[in-house]
């Protein structure tokens, strides 16, 4: 009975916290972009996903590091108590969304892996690009009745180029396109997109959407050096979107355009683009490690009190 | 948007006739107007009662409210310009979809083609400025070059 209690108590803080923090971060990601707002389209991207990602992190790290502990520690494990109503419908609320989000993320990755086998059917190697990782990314040219230029795959991203891109491409632009693509599996967003599926929420669509438009304009902020890189990469997004209509080009991919409301913005953006205001390819991430090493100590130094401080609050989930 | 939806559903018409046009384009200038003060502006050359009677047939269709104010009404617009344009774009394609069962298909294509035509344009327009920051990039890699070749020339 005791293991039973800890179990749903832990799963009914696991759900309330996902669900407030999702409804927060749904209802006010726009005010956090306009107060933070991020130099460049990579920071506005890593911002957006920190945020997306946030209420499952945030959860799974109090469950783990506060509610389960505070519980096995703290509760006496002789008492008969019953599991309670509370903790027992939050529990299986939380089983069926855990559940829900393996299954689409399952759905999703099948999917994708089923696409790729059969774009890769047929197909040659190109060339690999070396990762500063060491790893390679390996560049497939494809037939037609696939996507134009993408990149597939979550853990091994490949890029795929058809032969009709390769056709319709000057060497130059289609140089430019493929480092766009390059930048997309160097940032694994296949991965972060399955992520996504996994921690769905219903109102999360037009943060995803935001986030899927600046990871483009980050990407092209990766593939250009010079103004002649950035007209050759506008060249290639409209002569890709002539090709054919802007269509999904499956789950888990990240196309060189993904829809058409974009291609304008991005095509503006590229033709206005200036040497001195190139984003730097570092980020800032190096100011938010003193934040994060003063939430550590602050968190072991008042771990105690703040396992006991959770475990009223569990009691009171309880009664 | 459920303001638009509610018209949608309750409004038997959102098209208007040129005067109905004129007298909703007036008030939504002035925020709102009794029959005398639109005759008086001047706007529109007609009689008194036909103005009354073309805003009291805006009232009945409920696009217009009206308050009384001594013995005349006060109207103003009940939807903003745009609400009523997103409802007439809405009405006019439920009415082409709903028009017969088999010719559902045939004003959607019409719409998919008007979109794609829309988007032709939309990439010859990007394709136009493109090649002008082409050419703005030729014209200033020559002129670079041949300031260049000026002070190699100084030089020498």
């Amino acid at each position: 009975m005791f293991a039973a209690r800890c179990i749903g108590v832990s799963l009914a803080v696991f759900v309330l916290l996902y669900v407030f923090l999702s409804l927060l971060i749904s209802q006010g990601w726009k005010l956090m972009r306009h107060t933070l707002r991020p130099s460049s389209a990579r920071g506005a991207a890593d911002l957006l996903f920190a945020l997306r990602v946030l209420p499952l992190g945030l959860s799974v790290l109090v469950t783990v590091a506060f509610t389960l502990p505070s519980f096995l520690l703290l509760e006496p494990r002789s008492t008969g108590e019953a599991v309670g109503t509370a903790p027992l419908a939050l529990g299986v609320c939380c089983l069926v969304l855990l559940g829900a989000g393996v299954a689409r993320a399952a759905l999703a990755q099948w999917r994708a892996s089923r696409a790729l086998v059969g774009w890769l059917n047929g197909s040659a190697l190109m060339e690999r690009h070396i990762k500063e990782s060491g790893n390679a990314v390996p560049i497939f040219r494809i037939g037609n009745d696939a996507p134009t230029l993408t990149v597939a795959g979550v853990c091994a991203p490949k890029v795929l180029v058809s032969e009709v891109a390769i056709a319709a491409l000057t060497s130059r632009e289609l140089r430019t396109a493929l480092r766009h693509e390059i930048a997309h599996a160097i940032r694994y967003d296949n991965l972060r997109k399955l992520l996504f599926r996994f921690s769905a929420f219903p109102a999360m669509d037009e943060l995803e959407h935001a986030w899927s438009e600046e990871t483009e304009m980050a990407a092209d902020d990766a593939a250009v050096f010079s103004f002649h890189d950035a007209l050759d990469l506008a060249a290639a997004l409209i002569k890709v979107s002539r090709l054919g209509p802007v269509e999904s080009s499956g789950e888990l991919t990240m196309a060189l355009l993904h829809s058409s409301t974009a291609l304008s913005a991005r095509v503006h953006r590229l033709v206005a683009w200036d040497q001195a205001h190139k984003p730097q390819s570092r980020g800032r991430w190096f100011y938010v490690v003193p934040a994060v090493a003063a939430f550590v100590i602050a968190a072991v130094m008042t771990y105690g009190s703040v396992l006991s401080q959770m475990h009223v609050v569990t009691e009171w989930l309880v009664r | 948007m459920k303001r638009i939806l509610s018209l949608l559903r309750r409004a038997p018409d959102v098209h208007f006739g040129p005067l109905e046009q004129q007298l909703l384009s007036i008030l939504w200038t002035r925020g709102s107007a009794t029959v005398r003060e639109v005759v008086d502006d001047g706007e529109i050359k007609l009689a008194y009662t036909t103005v009354m009677t073309t805003m009291d047939r805006l009232f009945k269709k409920q696009i217009l409210n009206r308050v009384a104010e001594g013995r005349a009404f006060r109207y103003s617009p009940r939807y903003s310009q745009a609400e009523l344009e997103k409802a007439a774009v809405g009405q006019t394609i439920r009415r082409l979809l709903g028009s017969s069962a088999t010719a559902a298909s045939l004003p959607l294509s019409y719409l998919v083609e008007a979109v794609s035509e829309h988007d032709a344009g939309l990439l010859d327009d990007l394709q136009r400025l493109l090649d002008q920051k082409r050419r703005e990039l030729r014209s200033e890699i020559r002129g670079d070059r041949r300031s260049g070749d000026r002070r190699s020339k100084e030089t020498r």
